[in-house]
């Protein structure tokens, strides 16, 4: 059985991407244009892993961060950006893991395996 | 008579002209007033240690450029604060009251009278060859006439004050001002990333899926491949630009100097072969480490690499050497692009300062605030028609900490 996992992104670009890349690593990838949709799924479904956008239109990623901590205390989430200076202000905070957007997606695959992996333990 | 050379003085004084001129008005008036040979008007330095000829008027002869403050008559009227009339009977003797004054020889009547109201100003030297004997009206009427000269002098001083204050005041606002525009462009270019970064990684990253599932020999494979060498390298462009932006603190590690070099190296190895710029290499291996922020450093690389490559536009050699001095890790970023005008040296490090049609004028300045961040020295060894070394020093990784422990220990 594959793992689950929610991508949270306002770009549609970014959204295929991710579906097709984490898609052929195995994984079973789930969509989300905005953090209120990703909330939603998270009541009906059950996920292993967020990938997370902070600045998004309406509820930015942070808000949905504190959110899903709240009600899902032991669901990963990482957190992926745009910005650097993210990584200080939020990095170790209640996030699992930050990564930097980029067009190579090896690090952010090797973040979200090493997290599952370590969950399976 | 007395009132009449007193009006003469105070429009003297009060004119508008240059302080020198006004001086010399006032002089010529003493000299044929007092009927004396010379009139010299000195002046105290700032550093209150010499007494500097300011105008003299009449027969020159004689006239000591300057004393020192406890030097001949001048220095002892400056001590007593009183006006000093004497006369020589024995006009070779160089002896006046018990002090030596050059200036003096070969005189017979000399007046040396304190310029001055609570503060001391200078000295009003008259003399004269013939014997000459002083009423005390002309007394009265010179302590009258140096005060006022003290006016003229202490107004002329609080307007070179003022001008002074201004310019630096003006300066201070122009420094504002860059660090305003520094602020604005870290925020334009926090905004600007990210608005760029997310659609450079669609191109890119489907750009890499088309690449894997083309055909190696198929020309789309090179054009897919041209797509994801661009976009990597604007992605790093990305990484350095939001560093601008970077507000507080560094983030330090152990790291090492030569490592993050050949970063910076690497990136720019496809400049190096269009503009015909070869590369030396003298680096020390196993340098101690430094305690650094690397992406910084990395900014650090970038900005002086990219001046030399731009002032050896027709080829070159850069020559980059590290090695371990002292307590020092010292870098030297060496290029043959002609050096940099000595006229300009100054400015090289101020934001905005740029003699490129579209440079920025920050790539020095920030490298400027970061070596200083990490304290750390940058130098400029300038040949001019030959070309620039920079040359940094930072600390190795033990006194940096031990740095850091002082000024935790200072700010208790
Ligand atoms: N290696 C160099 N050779 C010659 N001139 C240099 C070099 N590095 C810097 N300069 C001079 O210093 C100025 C400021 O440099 P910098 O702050 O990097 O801004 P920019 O490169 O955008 O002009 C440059 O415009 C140039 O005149
Ligand atoms: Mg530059």
């Amino acid at each position: 059985m594959s793992e689950k996992i929610l991508v949270v992104d306002d770009e549609e670009g970014i959204r295929l991407l991710y579906k097709e890349e984490l898609g052929d690593e195995g994984l079973d990838v789930h969509l989300a244009a905005s953090g209120e949709e990703a909330l939603a799924k998270l009541e009906k479904d059950r996920f292993d892993l967020i990938v997370l956008d902070i600045k998004m239109p309406g509820m930015d990623g942070i808000e949905v961060l504190r959110r899903i901590k709240e009600r899902w205390k032991n669901l990963p989430v990482i957190l992926s950006t745009a910005y650097h200076h993210y990584k200080q202000e939020f990095g170790t905070w209640a996030s699992d893991a930050y990564v930097v957007k980029s067009s190579d997606l090896k690090e952010l695959k090797t973040t979200i395996k090493d997290i599952l992996n370590t969950g399976r333990k | 008579m007395g009132y009449n050379i007193l009006s003469k003085i105070i429009e003297f004084t009060d004119s508008e002209e240059p302080l020198e001129k006004r001086l010399e008005n006032v002089g010529a008036l003493l000299l044929n007033f007092f009927a004396f040979d010379q009139c010299a008007v000195y002046l105290l330095d700032r550093e209150e240690r010499k007494l500097n000829l300011a105008v003299a008027i009449g027969n020159k002869l004689g006239c000591q450029q300057e004393y020192n403050k406890d030097e001949g008559l001048p220095g002892l009227a400056m001590k007593h604060g009183k006006p000093i009339f004497a006369t020589h009977s024995q006009p070779n003797k160089e002896l006046w009251r018990g002090v030596f004054d050059q200036g003096a020889l070969g005189f017979a009547t000399v007046i040396c009278c304190p310029v001055k109201d609570d503060i001391f100003y200078g000295i009003l030297y008259l003399k004269s060859r013939e014997k000459k004997s002083i009423s005390p009206k002309k007394k009265k009427l010179l302590d009258v006439i140096a005060l006022q000269l003290s006016t003229a002098i202490k107004n002329y001083e609080c307007i070179i004050n003022l001008t002074h204050t201004n310019t630096k005041m003006k300066d201070m606002q122009a420094r504002l001002i860059h660090a305003e525009k520094l602020l604005a462009l870290g925020e334009m270019a926090a905004t600007l990333t990210h608005e760029i970064r997310n659609p450079l990684m669609s191109i890119g990253g489907f750009a890499k899926r088309l690449h894997q599932q083309l055909n190696p020999d198929s020309s789309q494979f090179m054009y897919a491949n041209r797509i994801i060498k661009g976009v990597e390298r604007l992605e790093k462009l990305m990484d350095g630009i939001v560093h601008f932006s970077k507000k507080d603190g560094c983030e330090f590690s152990t790291e090492d100097i030569n490592n993050i070099i050949e970063d910076a190296a690497l990136f720019f190895e496809d400049d190096f072969k269009r503009h015909n710029i070869t590369v030396v290499r003298d680096v020390a291996l196993n340098l101690p480490k430094i305690e650094a922020d690397r992406q910084q450093l990395r900014l650090v690389f970038n900005n002086l690499m990219a001046n030399a490559i731009q002032a050896m536009a027709n080829g070159g050699t850069l020559t980059i050497q590290t090695r371990h001095k002292d307590n020092w890790i010292v870098t030297e970023v060496c290029d043959t692009g002609g050096g940099i005008d000595p006229k300009i040296m100054g400015n090289i490090f101020n934001p905005f300062y740029t003699t490129k049609e579209t440079g920025t004028g920050l790539g020095l300045a920030i490298t400027h605030t970061i070596i200083t961040n990490h304290k750390g020295i940058i130098e400029v060894n300038n040949k001019m028609g030959v070309g620039v070394t920079f040359v940094i020093k930072l600390p190795v990784a033990t006194i940096c900490e031990q740095l850091a422990v002082n000024s935790e220990q200072l700010k208790k």
